[in-house]
């Protein structure tokens, strides 16, 4: 699954019980001879085996992926419920099967849960045996040494003075002053180092399971919202107040940080010559915070990639626009609107921006616009056009419109575009105004005043208690795994015999597991020199 | 009795675990809501959060203090109605389900006209001209706190934060929840909740 094995031991000499036991393969064989009948436990190991198996956590894998497919084609309940409703109206009898199906609510639909459980339950099942196994490879004593030390892959022998004892004695102090891990035993030594190997891939298995789990905590503890901010208003962080709210499964409204934001100015640089005419160079958002409700406000500045961070959450700067402001008096001669209407950005090189404006009490009938804001409008031969994203001469275009707005009753609605529907275009010519300009509705239906602009911001706010997790497990796999690519199990063996002549005969040999890096025969010809020259001194 | 291998029992509780982690995910359902969506109109699919919880009278999470400036521009504080029940709406001039109820609610503040019963609105997110508009063209006839920034819903963070409007508490003569209707209201249901809390003794 991890890709990643502990390599088996492929030297000549390798002592048996060093290999790595494979239970899981053996009781496959058993599960499948023909005519061994399974039992209970048997059944539920072969499942649990089928389930943690590569190719199963393959196919959950891409079921994740397919199953999100509808979550992309289908509006969906947490984040357009207007276009939910919308489609239950226009297809009851095919919404009704859909959202028997949970497709309108994808992720958080019992199927994908089961995916996903079924998946994080097939990777922990992989990884966390071979944890296991890995703790034991870690703790392993070095093995016997073998008999024939000169027909490993390296060798040497000398010739000392002295008892053999002494002359392993010698050894073995010099090997575990290298930190080689020494095992004796009647007339040998035999030495292992390079454990780092198995630590890092140790690590790396861990570290595995620590990104799934950080992942999994901000997934069910995180949340994102995101919230459109006209110059000088406030907010509060609770969900009433956020535009888009996207919480985790154990996210309740009462676990959003209170903290509250007011935007007091926001200043956009654009280069003003030269072929980048027009693109931005710097966006700063002046605005005051505080931590708790009711508590004092700080400055901030936020500008981009440097977000707000309040108690672990972050607000981020993510995007701007014009709200023009606009009076508007009805029939009757009441002020029905009065303040900042956010327009959306529909190109970036002069800012045009599309809105709507909604009067839906006005008198004697409902109003409603559509309006077009030119940041630096310029003639471009009899049509108006934005040539700058500054508000340099900023002007508004609206057509009008006068019925039913359709907003008593039935499905919520954008605030961003007019449901023309039940609404008759009213006979006025959508002359462009300039701040301060009004025009008067035809029929006595009011007048609006064009008073001028304010910018918005938009706000990204996040929280992810997995994330700090996750860094920290993804450096510790990338350390697992350059551990366990770089440092070399090696093992040194030393055998002395007595050669009768009251000299010592000392057999060196010298293994190393997957010499990718190479090194090890210099090592391994120092070592020789170091023992001989140790027990030369005694 | 049959036992497992000592790798695949841990593995059986871990995975004993997951799925209990999978039902306390089930049972807390997370509401979204929008701004420009509120709550939805709810009649033909599940939100979830949608509808009217009641709180038995030992259960009821108190209110907090709320207080502030109304559209019209006196000071309003939760703590002085004490004695009476409220009825505190969440709305917009901009919602369609706010919209959708406002007769209804209007209706029933003028059938519970006196001390025993009172009716505050809170309106988020509003210009104050609109509200005005709305409350002229409702016939509203109870007051509204003017809460551009959501600080009120902020104040109920603690105890039973709105996660959408229209949501409409209803506030026993001691100062607690009662009861808390999450989209539109209807008139035959907060009338009797109205009528359920107003007869308890406190």
């Amino acid at each position: 699954m991890t890709g990643l094995r502990t390599p088996p031991d492929t030297g000549p000499a390798t002592p048996p019980g060093d290999d790595f036991a494979e239970p899981e393969a053996a009781a496959q064989a058993i599960a499948r001879k023909p005519g061994v009948r399974l039992g209970v436990a048997g059944w539920l190991r072969w499942g649990w085996r089928q389930l943690t198996s590569m190719r199963t956590a393959l196919v959950l894998l891409f079921l994740l992926a397919a199953g999100s497919i509808p979550g992309s084609l289908l509006p969906q309940q947490g984040t357009n419920p207007a276009a939910v409703s919308q489609y239950y109206s226009s297809h009851p009898v095919l919404a009704k099967v859909f959202g028997g199906l949970s497709l309108f609510n994808v992720f958080g639909a019992p199927w994908f849960a089961a995916i996903y459980l079924l998946l994080f339950t097939s990777l922990v099942g992989c990884v966390l045996p071979r944890t296991l196994r890995l703790v034991g490879s870690a703790r392993q004593p070095p093995p016997k040494a073998p008999r024939h030390l000169d027909k490993l892959p390296f060798s040497a022998s000398y010739a000392a003075a002295g008892e053999p004892e002494a002359a392993l004695q010698a050894a073995a102090a010099v090997l575990s002053g290298k930190r080689f891990r020494v095992r004796t035993g009647p007339g040998w030594v035999s030495a292992e180092k390079g454990y780092l190997r198995e630590v890092g891939n140790l690590l790396f298995h861990l570290a595995l399971l620590g990104c799934l789990v950080s992942i999994g905590l901000g997934g069910l503890f995180g949340y994102k919202a995101d919230r459109l901010l006209v110059t000088g208003t406030s907010f509060d962080n609770t969900i009433t107040a956020l535009d888009e709210f996207h919480p985790g499964r154990m996210v309740s409204p009462g676990d959003l940080q209170p903290f509250t934001v007011s935007l007091s100015h926001f200043s956009a640089s654009y280069v003003t010559s030269g072929p980048l005419l027009g693109q931005p160079s710097a966006f700063n958002a002046a605005i005051r915070y505080s931590d708790t409700p009711g508590g004092p406000t700080k400055p901030f500045t936020l500008s981009v990639n440097h977000p707000l961070v309040v108690d672990g959450t972050r607000v981020f700067l993510i995007g701007h626009g014009y709200a023009p402001t606009f009076r508007i008096t009805d029939g009757t001669g009441h002020v029905v609107f009065s303040g900042a209407d956010p327009f959306i950005p529909v190109e970036t090189s002069g800012l045009t921006s599309e809105g709507a404006i909604k009067v839906p009490d006005a008198q004697p009938q409902q109003l409603g616009f559509i309006g077009v804001f030119l940041p630096t409008a310029v003639d471009a031969g009899g049509q108006l056009e934005s040539r700058f994203p500054a508000p340099l001469n900023p002007m508004v275009s609206l057509v009008s419109y006068a019925g039913n707005l359709n907003m008593n009753s039935g499905p919520s609605q954008s605030v961003y575009s007019l449901n023309t529907s039940g609404l008759h275009r009213l006979p006025i010519d959508p002359r462009p105004l300039s701040v301060g300009q009004s025009m008067k509705l035809p029929g006595g239906l009011g007048t609006l005043t064009y008073t001028g602009y304010q910018q918005w911001v938009s706000l990204a706010i996040t929280y992810d208690p997995g994330q700090l997790p996750a860094l920290v497990s993804g450096i510790a796999v990338l350390a697992g795994l350059l551990l366990s690519f770089f440092v070399r199990r090696r093992r040194v063996f030393v055998r002395a015999e007595a050669t009768g002549s009251g000299e010592t005969a000392v057999e060196v040999g010298g293994l190393t597991r997957s010499d990718a890096a190479g090194g090890f025969e210099d090592e391994f010809s120092s070592l020789v020199a170091d023992v001989s020259g140790q027990a030369a001194k005694e | 009795m049959f036992r497992l291998p000592s790798t695949a029992r841990r593995a059986v509780a871990g995975a004993a675990v997951a799925a209990a982690v999978a039902l306390a995910a089930a049972a807390c359902d997370g509401g979204a809501t929008a701004q420009d969506t509120a709550v939805g109109n709810g009649s033909s699919f599940v939100a979830g959060s949608y509808g009217t919880t009641q709180y038995q009278p030992g259960s009821r999470p108190q209110a907090p203090k709320v207080s502030g400036s109304t559209l019209t521009g006196s000071r309003f504080a939760l703590s002085a109605d004490r004695g009476s029940v409220v009825v505190m709406n969440f709305w917009g001039s901009w919602c369609t389900p706010c919209r959708e109820e406002a007769p209804v609610l209007a209706q029933l503040a003028r059938n519970f006209s006196g001390p025993r019963v009172r009716f505050i609105g809170v309106d988020i997110r509003d210009d104050p001209a609109s509200a005005e508009a709305f409350m002229r063209n409702f016939r509203i006839g109870y007051p509204s706190l003017n809460d551009p920034n959501d600080a009120v819903a902020l104040d109920f963070s603690g105890t039973l934060p709105p996660v959408g409007i229209p949501t409409t508490l209803v506030i026993d003569r001691t100062g607690r929840i009662a009861a808390r209707i999450i989209g539109p209201v209807s008139y035959n249901g907060l009338k009797a909740l109205i009528k359920q809390v107003s007869a308890e003794r406190t």
